[in-house]
């Protein structure tokens, strides 16, 4: 791809995020995507110094994404695992500074924020340091492993006036922006149920190299360091419900367990609940790891159509067949007699749809690269991109508050004692 | 006095309307007849007619001793002679173009024989055999107004409507719902709509339309309309029509526009859609 190529292809991507997000209704829907398109590009010795904490599997996927940006640059890489350091040398000029510890990153100076990529559990310490040294933060979804760990940041963020930033990329994608939009306009009608599942056929089990330990590389699988399935993949897709919803949950219920991969994991490779929010709306979500049938979608229903945002399809619901023959009934009683239109419909019985329903929009993905320009904007002008942040504690607090009722067998309702942001 | 039954059989939704005189039992006794035609006829469970298919897979010849799947068969070879072998039951991709005339069906034994593997399926052709014999119940049972409805594609009326006259039916576009193709009164008839597009020509038990002729998929936009004094005719016509190439058209229409039609639709007219109820 020649840069003339990557600049074309960026604006499309950037044209249909601010076509996506036009309008007042998204505005105040997605205040924060048409903030990141309008970011200014800055000149390279301008740009906002990022030092990337975690270069694993997702720390390496972001320095590529910030390396497309046009206001962002990698200052500095740290990974305590000498192995992924170096894979995260490679994606680096070799003047960039390398660390095995975040503290001494920090202490070297030269960041304006910080990047963070590590296990869920580090995410609180790391952001903290971070804001102690008088930098901003972009971290990785979930934020916390603890509902309290989430408001912490969220509060250390909001007193040390510095920006946090969590790393939900679908927020950023035309085919979910447009979506969101044609939902508001009210083409898929009422929405009363989501449907959400996240269906893989794999252990999640990543082989554990020389000089590492299980629960370092596998830090998934194990509780002090995750909520499986719920931080891991649930929060991308609460955090969709939730935006289609307007709201977020009032309880939830749910069922967990480890029913097939019973290989010493302790967080569940099998989950069921239920989120209800007001009106009697719900979020009905599955995760396993041992069927990829349904894979990942959101089937987001409304009494008009159905959108299916992963798919970046949306279908609408045919209106209810007048029963002929009932009416035939009522016109004889009455003295009437009109002809009865039948034919075509043959009845099967209620079958799911597969009507193939309409493109809803575009399938580049540059999205990764927009929440660091928009990052970038937010550090540049010391404001968060408005309305991101909720969204991210939001959805972090339920996937937590879900494995605690799967954990209790409980109903839990949503906590009352969450930090305003 | 009017009143109704609905109940699911041949794999769709069955109305039974019954207006004015006859016994009370008359509707109970047409949907009996309705599920005892599905119980011998169909191929989604065990039946008379997949113990026969066992055989006819194996290539083995067997003796028919269900009486409903014997005139059912006799029926058939009827059909399948009058639609100018078009309408075939036992066209199936699997086993090539020998269809029904790899069949010897011997009336006078009650016998089959087969010179390879076949396999019926009685698809629509079941629904109007169905109709025929539950009008004929109603008939015995002294009703004189009736519409019997099999999911909305074969319909059945016994004597005039009950405000006199014909029963008047409008037949819907396949595509596009809100237009009429064709408006038609029956008496004592029935009619058989078929269609390779719109709403259920992908419904999983469907099978595909074969063109007995070269075994092919026939999938060129097409809806045929057949009205018959019975249904099991109608269905097998309309059948025919939907399968059949220009010349075959021409002599199953036979002059008879004003109960047998066929419309062909532009390709890609519409995309095809799958609603079921
Ligand atoms: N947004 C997304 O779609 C998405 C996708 C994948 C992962 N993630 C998130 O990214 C984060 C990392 O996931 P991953 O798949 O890259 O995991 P990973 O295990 O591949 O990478 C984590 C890295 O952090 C390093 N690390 C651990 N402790 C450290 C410390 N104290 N100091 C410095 N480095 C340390 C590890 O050595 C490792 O290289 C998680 O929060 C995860 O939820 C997000």
């Amino acid at each position: 791809m020649t840069d003339n190529d990557f600049d074309l292809s960026r604006r499309s991507f950037i044209d249909r995020v601010l076509m996506a997000t036009a309008g007042a209704g998204m505005a105040a829907a997605a205040p924060w995507a048409s903030a990141a398109a309008l970011a200014a590009p800055v000149a390279k010795g301008d740009r906002v110094r990022l030092g990337v904490i975690g270069t694993g599997d997702r720390g390496r996927g972001l320095i590529q994404n910030i390396a497309k940006t046009r206001n962002c640059t990698v200052a500095a890489i740290c990974d305590n695992f000498e192995l992924h350091l170096a894979k995260g040398r490679a994606l680096v000029d070799a003047s960039t500074r390398a660390f095995t510890d975040h503290r001494a990153m920090l202490d070297a100076g030269g960041l304006d924020a910080v990047v963070i990529a590590t296990p869920l559990d580090l995410h609180k310490l790391q952001s903290f340091d971070a804001f102690d040294a008088g930098l901003h933060v972009w971290c990785e979804k979930a934020m916390a492993r603890t509902i309290d760990d989430c408001g912490a940041m969220v509060k250390r963020s909001q007193d040390s006036g510095k920006v946090l930033q969590i790393g939900h990329q679908r927020m950023f994608k035309p085919t979910y922006l447009n979506a969101v939009r044609r939902a508001k306009e009210g083409e898929i009608g009422s929405l009363t149920q989501i449907r959400a599942s996240w269906h893989r056929q794999s252990s999640w089990r990543r082989p554990v190299p020389a000089g590492a330990t299980d629960r370092q590389i596998n830090w998934r699988l194990y509780r002090d360091s995750s909520a499986g399935l719920m931080t891991e993949l649930a929060t991308h897709q609460i955090q969709v419900s939730n935006l289609f919803f307007d709201a977020v949950p009032t309880r939830v219920m749910g069922s967990g367990s480890i029913c097939f991969w019973k290989d010493g994991r302790e967080v569940y490779d099998h989950v069921a609940l239920i989120y209800e929010y007001a009106g009697g709306r719900k979020l009905i979500y599955t995760s396993l790891l041992n069927n990829a049938r349904y894979g990942c979608e959101e089937q987001i229903q409304g009494s008009k159509g159905t959108i299916e945002p992963e798919l970046g399809r949306i279908y609408k619901e045919l209106p209810p067949k007048e029963l002929a023959l009932l009416r035939m009934q009522a016109d004889v009683a009455s003295g009437k007699k009109r002809a009865v239109p039948i034919g075509g419909a043959t009845w099967f019985a209620e079958l799911p749809v597969t009507t193939p329903g309409e493109p809803l929009g575009w399938g580049e993905y540059d999205e990764t690269m927009l929440q660091f320009e928009g990052f970038g904007e937010a550090v540049r002008t010391g404001k968060p991109l408005p309305g991101l942040l909720s969204q991210a504690y939001y959805a972090s607090v339920a996937s937590l508050l879900g494995e605690q009722a799967m954990d209790s067998g409980q109903i839990l309702a949503w906590p009352t004692s969450l930090v305003a942001i | 006095m009017a009143d109704v039954v609905r109940f699911a059989s041949m794999g769709t939704r069955v109305e039974l309307h019954r207006f004015g005189a006859g016994d009370d039992d008359a509707l109970t006794a047409a949907q009996r007849a309705i599920e005892a035609v599905d119980d011998a006829l169909t191929i989604h469970r065990p039946s008379a007619t997949t113990a026969l298919n066992e055989r006819l897979m194996a290539g083995q010849g067997a003796a028919i001793d269900d009486a409903l799947l014997f005139d059912a068969l006799v029926a058939i070879e009827e059909l399948h002679a009058l639609t100018l072998g078009l309408f075939d039951p036992a066209a199936d991709r699997r086993f090539g173009p020998a269809g029904w005339s790899g069949i010897a069906f011997d009336r006078n034994t009650a016998r089959i024989e087969v010179s390879q593997s076949v396999a019926l399926d009685f698809g629509g052709f079941g629904k109007g055999f169905a109709l025929d014999r539950a009008c004929a119940v109603l008939r015995a049972k002294g009703v004189v107004s009736a519409c019997l409805s099999a999911g909305e594609s074969s319909i059945a009326v016994v004597g005039e409507h009950p405000l006199g006259g014909g029963w008047p039916f409008a037949i819907a576009h396949p595509l596009r719902p809100d237009e009429i193709l064709v408006e038609l009164e029956l008496t004592d008839e029935s009619v058989s709509i078929s269609s390779t597009v719109g709403a259920g020509t992908n419904a999983p038990e469907r099978a595909a339309m074969i063109r007995p002729t070269d075994a092919s998929i026939v999938s060129a936009p097409r809806c045929t309309v057949a009205v018959d004094r019975l249904g099991a005719h109608a269905e097998a016509m309309s059948t025919a029509l939907l399968v059949a190439n220009e010349d075959r058209v021409e002599r199953l229409l036979n002059g008879d526009w004003t109960r047998r039609f066929l419309f062909d639709f532009p390709r890609g007219a519409a995309i095809p859609i799958n609603q079921p109820g």
